[in-house]
């Protein structure tokens, strides 16, 4: 990395250090939505422990780069599926083709998804991708996988930047508080708007 | 009677900005009715969620979206609503528009863009004309937008550059990255002139605003430090605080109301809260997006204007422009460079201000002799990294990529290469098969029937972008750049639309008089892209901006 890239992080931390303070900066790191990050993967039952084996699968770890858990795929996608403005068709979608998943992996390998081998659910998954419904659910799962991985932490996924790191990513700044995610934005500007129509 | 307002402007982008600035400081009362929310610098950040994976600053499909019209095969149209393509037409919907979410690139027109039909001679299938302005009288607003908007830039001298009342820009270029020093080198080369391209970015504050952060995150980001000009920033703010300007957010305007005289009386907008409401002003200004302002206007029917207002020629909605062209990439490999200059071409923040205009107008044989080309932009890969990430979610052979093949590729996509890319700007030529209706069946979730864009192009357009492009791509190739390729269509870019109330001299053929006055309409003005007969070949937001500081000079006589 550039030492120009050094000097210009170490330059906004100074500011951030000039408005906010070292104890609100560690917590505005700290601030994610939702879910504790350390318990997202505590004591999981379904659709969820299938999702993160779907996940883990598709985005597994190794020596060197970070797997669907450590980024916490699922704790992003727990916490997607909960914003207001989700679409609950495509909500629906998701957690229903967890059913057909162990539906299909009962049929082939008279286990649920979880309790097979990596062939065995490479196999699964490639059948399922192979049916029209079946390659738009994982195209589904693969995207929240994707934006898990790179989005801003304040999501709940790219958990301590480890998908940034990976990839040597250079994000921007600001960055987004846990009250200027997307979803907030509207209801914010609106509130400024009322209390002016007010005033 | 008394009015509510001395004006009312439907929509506050780049269009709308000049004019409500200009009469709120002259004291006139304005009221601005913006569809969008009022989001500031406070709520922009560099959250790729935010700007580009949902609809944030953008309606949701199902609630607001537009009827797209393609060419088939056989020569037949057929529709589709982008509800179901998913072909979002919409650029920014918030106070300040889509301005809010430009880079900046900020190119004039050039004086024979004013008179292509003379200069130039017809082209067969397409409706180009002569504007009823020239240049020079552009001029002023040009430079007084430098100013005002906040452009900055370095004046090269080069055999296209365009007429000039002042020496230089106002404010210095933004800062560099250090492919351009490799951009200059290989344009040299070519004999070739590298331009530095103007931008609607502060380079050092000014006005109350901040100087560029240079996060390297700015197309499609709305700008925490105020340093984009976008007409927010810029024009509105300045608006507010003279205590003569009121900005109604989220308020719908969808419908302008006519008495029999045919002059405008009322606007007709739906507040916050759903609610009908209406407001009287003594002149109307619309500039809510090329494709939206026509659309209000066909809707606004009246006794004088049984099919809406300024189309008593049926010359409404029509010759509808987008920008044509294409791009392409070339890369940079860090394995081919010592570590120095591979560190060097990792740097992150500041800007590719490189710009090449020597085939502006050229001499081609097989173009028959004078032909009109366009302009070449260099610009780094978008930083976005989940699109990038997105580009390699499928295989070569469509099939989704994961495991440990995905990791390689998002490995190499990410860690191995810089991309330089190029972008092609050429005139979209107006044609009778590129315009707005009103779709006779899907409707907005007010109820209000939606635009209907026929996305028809000349073929003329590609062979131009071609030209363009492959001279681009001889820039790329000079430089060393590898895996170069390139892509010209006749797909328009969203984000880049004009024309639809062409203006002109005569009420047979435009919507608009030479000062933006609907023809037959004594109090009602458009003030966005939706004016310009032609495009040029360039970006339209400076030659915008410039219009609506004419016309504000106009309306201040006549309001």
């Amino acid at each position: 990395m550039s030492t120009h890239l050094i000097n210009r992080r170490q330059f906004i931390q100074l500011i951030a250090v000039a408005s906010l303070g070292w104890s609100e900066i560690s917590n505005a790191q700290k601030n994610t939505l939702g879910i504790e990050a350390n318990l997202v993967y505590k004591n999981l039952t379904d659709p969820w422990l299938s999702l993160a084996e779907v996940q883990e699968h598709l985005f597994p770890a190794d020596e060197s780069s970070p797997g669907a858990k450590d980024i916490s795929a699922l704790g992003f996608l727990r916490n997607m599926l909960d914003t207001p403005d989700i679409d609950s068709e495509e909500k629906e979608f998701i957690i229903n083709g967890v059913g057909w998943l162990n539906d299909l992996s009962e049929k082939i390998h008279k286990q649920a998804f979880i309790k097979l081998n990596s062939t065995e659910k490479e196999n699964v998954l490639r059948k399922i991708e192979s049916s029209r419904a079946g390659s738009r659910w994982l195209s589904l799962i693969m995207t929240y996988l994707i934006e898990a991985l790179l989005s801003d932490p304040v999501y709940g996924g790219n958990k301590d930047q480890k998908g940034w790191q990976w990839l040597e990513h250079i994000p921007g700044f600001p960055v987004p508080t846990t009250e200027q995610v997307y979803f907030k934005l509207d209801e914010r500007a609106n509130e400024r708007t009322h209390r002016r129509t007010k005033a | 009677m008394s009015k509510d307002y001395d004006v009312c402007v439907i929509g506050s982008g780049a269009g709308a900005g000049p004019i409500i600035s200009e009469l709120s400081k002259q004291g006139k009362s304005v009221l601005v009715l913006e569809k969008g929310p009022w989001l500031t610098e406070e709520d922009f950040t560099k959250d790729e969620m935010a700007c580009c994976r949902r609809s944030t600053y953008t309606p949701k499909l199902e609630d607001e979206q537009h009827v797209l019209e393609e060419e088939t095969n056989n020569g037949g149209w057929v529709s589709e609503p982008t509800s179901e393509s998913g072909w979002d037409f919409w650029n920014g919907n918030v106070v300040g528009g889509s301005s809010n979410f430009m880079s900046g690139y900020f190119y004039r027109l050039k004086p024979k863009d004013f008179r292509l039909l003379s200069e130039f001679g017809p082209v067969e299938g397409a409706n180009i004309v002569d504007w009823p302005i020239s240049y020079a009288d552009m001029e002023p607003y040009f430079t007084k937008a430098e100013t005002e908007v906040g452009i900055s830039g370095k004046i090269i001298p080069h055999k296209h550059q365009e007429p000039r009342s002042t020496k230089d820009f106002p404010y210095p270029p933004t800062s560099e990255h250090p492919i351009v020093n490799r951009i200059d080198k290989a344009c040299g080369e070519l004999n070739l002139t590298s331009l530095p391209t103007p931008r609607a970015v502060l380079s050092r504050p000014a006005n109350g605003r901040n100087s560029c952060e240079y996060s390297g995150y700015c197309g499609s980001y709305g700008c925490h430090s105020g340093a984009k000009g976008s007409a927010r920033a810029a024009l509105l703010d300045g608006a507010v605080t003279t205590g003569h300007c009121e900005i109604r957010a989220n308020c719908k305007a969808y419908k302008l109301k006519s008495n029999n005289k045919g002059q405008v009386v009322e606007a007709l907008y739906y507040d916050i809260d759903g609610k009908a409401q209406s407001v009287s002003a003594k002149t109307f200004v619309v500039a809510c997006h090329a494709i939206e302002t026509s659309r209000l206007l066909l809707a606004s029917t009246g006794p004088k204007h049984p099919d809406g207002l300024g189309n008593n020629y049926s010359q409404l909605g029509k010759n509808l422009l987008f920008s044509a062209g294409g791009s392409g990439t070339g890369e940079f490999h860090y394995s081919e460079m010592d570590k120095l200059a591979a560190s060097a071409m990792k740097t992150r923040g500041p800007f590719v201000n490189r710009g090449v205009q020597d085939w502006y107008y050229f001499e081609d044989k097989a173009f028959g002799g004078k032909a009109k080309g366009g302009v070449i932009d260099f610009l780094l890969r978008h930083p976005n990294p989940i699109s990038k990430a997105m580009s390699v979610k499928w295989n070569d052979d469509d099939n989704l990529n994961w495991g440990h093949n995905l990791k390689r590729d998002l490995k190499t996509v990410f860690t191995e290469s810089q991309d330089l890319r190029f972008e092609v700007f050429n005139d979209w030529l107006p044609t009778d098969n590129c315009f707005v209706s009103l779709d006779k069946n899907v409707k907005d979730k007010w109820g209000s029937a939606v635009a209907k864009v026929r996305l028809g192009y000349h073929e003329h357009d590609l062979k131009v972008g071609e030209f363009l492009s492959a001279k681009a791509e001889n820039v790329l190739r000079q430089m060393g750049a590898k895996n170069i390729r390139s892509s010209v269509s006749g797909s328009p870019p969203a984000n880049l639309v004009a024309g639809g109330c062409r203006f002109g001299n005569d009420i047979k053929t435009s919507v608009l008089d030479a000062d933006c006055k609907v023809h037959d309409v004594d109090n009602l003005y458009v003030t966005d892209g939706s004016f310009m007969p032609t495009g040029g070949s360039v970006p339209y937001t400076w030659t915008i901006y410039a219009n609506s500081f004419r016309v504000a000079d106009i309306l201040k006589n006549r309001v």
